[in-house]
């Protein structure tokens, strides 16, 4: 039988009371006005939250990716959005800190880590985002710099990112160049509206012949697409750990009120039609939470990328689906209530939703884990 | 001058679930049967107060409780905070104790932990909720005490505290030699959570476990413990009853105020 840690159970309560304390109270107004969390994010930071799979060289804890799905989860309870920036940033740390030069790793990742700089990943274009092959960002060599030319969009974290690391096409192939807020040439474009993730900053970004120096090059030129293709793979349990968090999040409203509702002189929890549904639900999460958790915990006993892409795509795929079906049978419970944006389920429904494009629609991820079922 | 600091500690049922606590009427026994364990909260704050001071004037922060094998999990909570190490007191004898049980057995740990030169505690445990253990600690150690405390400022090279004490409508200021116990209330300070750094490192920092055969070598007879040392028992539990009435008044603000406030008048209430 699989045991968590006391380490990771220590870290689980620290990271609900921080959730519960800090963020419960404003993730409402922050989603409403859509605003960013800075000061939420700085606290992270001081927390050791962001590093939690980072190297202690650079100022994580290294306490591992289960730990970093464990906070996500946590967080993702009360406040989804949040839960949301925290997974996108694991993404530059793992790839600055994976295939960054030591210098790089010195001078981005403390920073990063404290929570005092912000990171993005631009992979997204309006072409698409899965199939990297049809990339239309270019970055052509230029004495010491690369011309960046090009659209991104739907970029989380992309007009707060002091660095924004940009998949773009350096001859036949793909390379990763880490751009730097106010360079010449660097334009965020515009905040896209979106239905959920509300108080996530996410941007069009343009590139009009901005210079990158050559040694903000991030692996090896061309190594891009493999190192998007990694990195993806490791970050994808976290992205299914929001939508567990939200499901639970949901569960736990949805059960308090059953508790409370009086329907014909006795609370709607006492029944059966209502105890099916919580039970429904909860075994919904109970069979997500360990999918979830797998790809994680097997990265932490010292598996690659290439060994967990079924697991990580199945752990995405199942923290979507879970999220908006315990959410909406949360919804049902409420009655009116649930679809007023006081009792939270609104909101929780609008980020369940958008974990369906994130990082892969459902339908890519079930071609990630095809591949590997018949093979 | 450095300081050396102890704060005791207790472990308690999560107050956040107390409405899952039941009486056995037969035995009038509290059941407290699948509620988590969690720090007192104003021990948290002691906790933090402790560090603090460390911050200011360096030394050393120990944290002690009494209780079951479990409670080792207070002592853990307060080292991932940044307490610098941990006692345990922890055996049969000391079972069932009251408050001057407990303080006996308390103040024989502290002897036994070394030298400290300020102890704090939370003012009062949410269960026991007596606010009697600090005072019969002090007593106990032969120290002075000052309880209900919201603010300290330790002048470790004039050997004395200077610190805020509540009382009704005000606060007193007090001017006391060390060493003392301090029992501070939870608006002393915000207390912090413990990083994720915290965390892993307290898994490093040595519990120390003690038992009955230490306390008696600290000058504690066994007589003195637990349930056999407690002069006061608990001879009875009842749940008050919590009888709810709704009745609507109707008709006009006016009319309907004028009603509201002849029923008060007739209950008693006005």
């Amino acid at each position: 039988m699989f045991e968590f840690t006391k380490e990771q159970e220590m870290i689980r309560a620290m990271v609900r009371e921080f959730a519960d304390t800090e963020l419960a109270p404003k993730a409402l107004e922050f989603d409403r006005k859509g605003e960013f969390p800075l000061e939420q994010v700085r606290k992270l930071g001081a927390l050791g939250i962001i590093g939690i799979a980072s190297s202690r060289e650079y100022g994580g804890s290294k306490a591992g990716h289960l730990p970093a799905v464990i906070a996500v989860e946590e967080i993702a309870r009360v406040y989804p959005s949040l839960a949301f920036i925290l997974e996108v940033e694991q993404a530059p740390l793992y790839m600055i800190e994976t295939w960054g030069t030591p210098d790089q790793k010195q001078a981005w990742l403390p920073p990063l880590i404290r929570g005092e700089r912000i990171a993005a990943v631009a992979a997204t274009e309006p072409t698409g985002g899965s199939d990297l092959s049809t990339l239309n960002t270019t970055a052509v060599a230029n004495g010491d710099d690369y011309l960046l030319n090009g659209r991104k969009v739907y970029i989380t974290n992309g007009g707060v990112g002091d660095w924004v690391l940009v998949l773009a096409r350096t001859g036949e192939r793909a390379s990763i160049l880490a751009l730097e807020k106010g360079a010449p040439g660097f334009v965020v474009s515009r905040r896209q509206e979106m239905m959920g993730f509300r108080s996530g900053d996410v941007c069009e970004l343009g590139f009009s012949n901005c210079r990158v120096p050559k040694t903000n090059l991030i692996g090896k030129e061309g190594g891009g697409q493999a190192i998007a293709m990694a990195t993806f793979t490791v970050s994808r349990a976290a992205v299914g750990a929001v939508g567990l968090g939200i499901a639970r999040g949901a569960f736990d409203i949805a059960l308090k009120y059953a508790k409370e509702r009086v329907l014909y002189g006795k609370p709607i929890a006492n029944l059966q039609a209502i105890q099916f549904m919580l039970v429904d639900m909860d075994t919904e999460i109970d069979a997500a939470r360990w999918l979830i958790y797998h790809p994680a915990a097997c990265l932490d006993r010292g598996m690659g990328p290439r060994d967990i892409g079924k697991l990580s795509a199945r752990a995405k795929y199942i923290g979507g689906e879970v999220a908006a079906s315990v959410t909406m049978k949360a919804m049902q419970i409420l009655g009116g209530y649930g679809v007023s944006p006081e009792y939270h389920l609104t909101r929780l429904l609008a980020d369940a939703v958008e974990i369906f494009p994130a990082t892969g629609t459902p339908q890519i991820m079930k071609f990630i884990q095809a591949l590997e079922i018949v093979k | 001058m450095s300081l050396r600091i102890l704060v005791c500690v207790k472990q308690v049922p999560d107050p956040e679930q107390f409405d899952r606590i039941t009486l056995d009427p037969d035995t009038g026994s509290i059941n407290r049967g699948g509620i988590p364990p969690v720090t007192n909260p104003a021990d948290r704050h002691a906790v933090e107060e402790a560090l603090r001071i460390r911050e200011i004037l360096g030394g050393s922060v120990t944290v002690l409780t009494m209780g079951p094998p479990q409670a080792r999990k207070c002592l853990e909570d307060a080292l991932a905070m940044g307490a610098d190490r941990g006692v345990l007191l922890c055996d049969m004898a000391f079972a069932g104790a009251d408050t001057l049980a407990t303080a006996a057995v308390l103040a024989a740990g502290i002897r036994s932990a070394g030298e400290f030169d300020l102890v704090l505690c939370g003012n009062e445990s949410v269960d026991g909720a007596t606010g009697q253990v600090p005072a019969q600690l002090a007593e106990t150690l032969g120290w002075p005490r000052v309880t209900h405390v919201r603010k300290i400022e330790v002048k470790a090279e004039e050997n004395r505290a200077l610190v805020e004490r509540e009382i009704e409508g005000g606060f007193l200021r007090v001017d006391v030699t060390l060493p003392v116990v301090i029992a501070v209330v939870k608006r002393i300070n915000r207390y912090r959570l413990p990083t994720i750094f915290g965390i892993l490192e307290a898994g490093k920092k040595e519990i120390v476990e003690v038992g009955c055969a230490t306390c008696e070598n600290c000058g504690l007879a066994a007589g003195a413990m637990g349930l056999g040392g407690s002069p006061t028992r608990v001879v009875g539990v009842f749940q008050a009853p919590r009888k709810r009435r709704v009745e609507m008044i109707g008709g006009e603000p006016r009319d309907a105020a004028r009603a509201l406030v002849q029923k008060l008048r007739e209950m008693g209430a006005l």
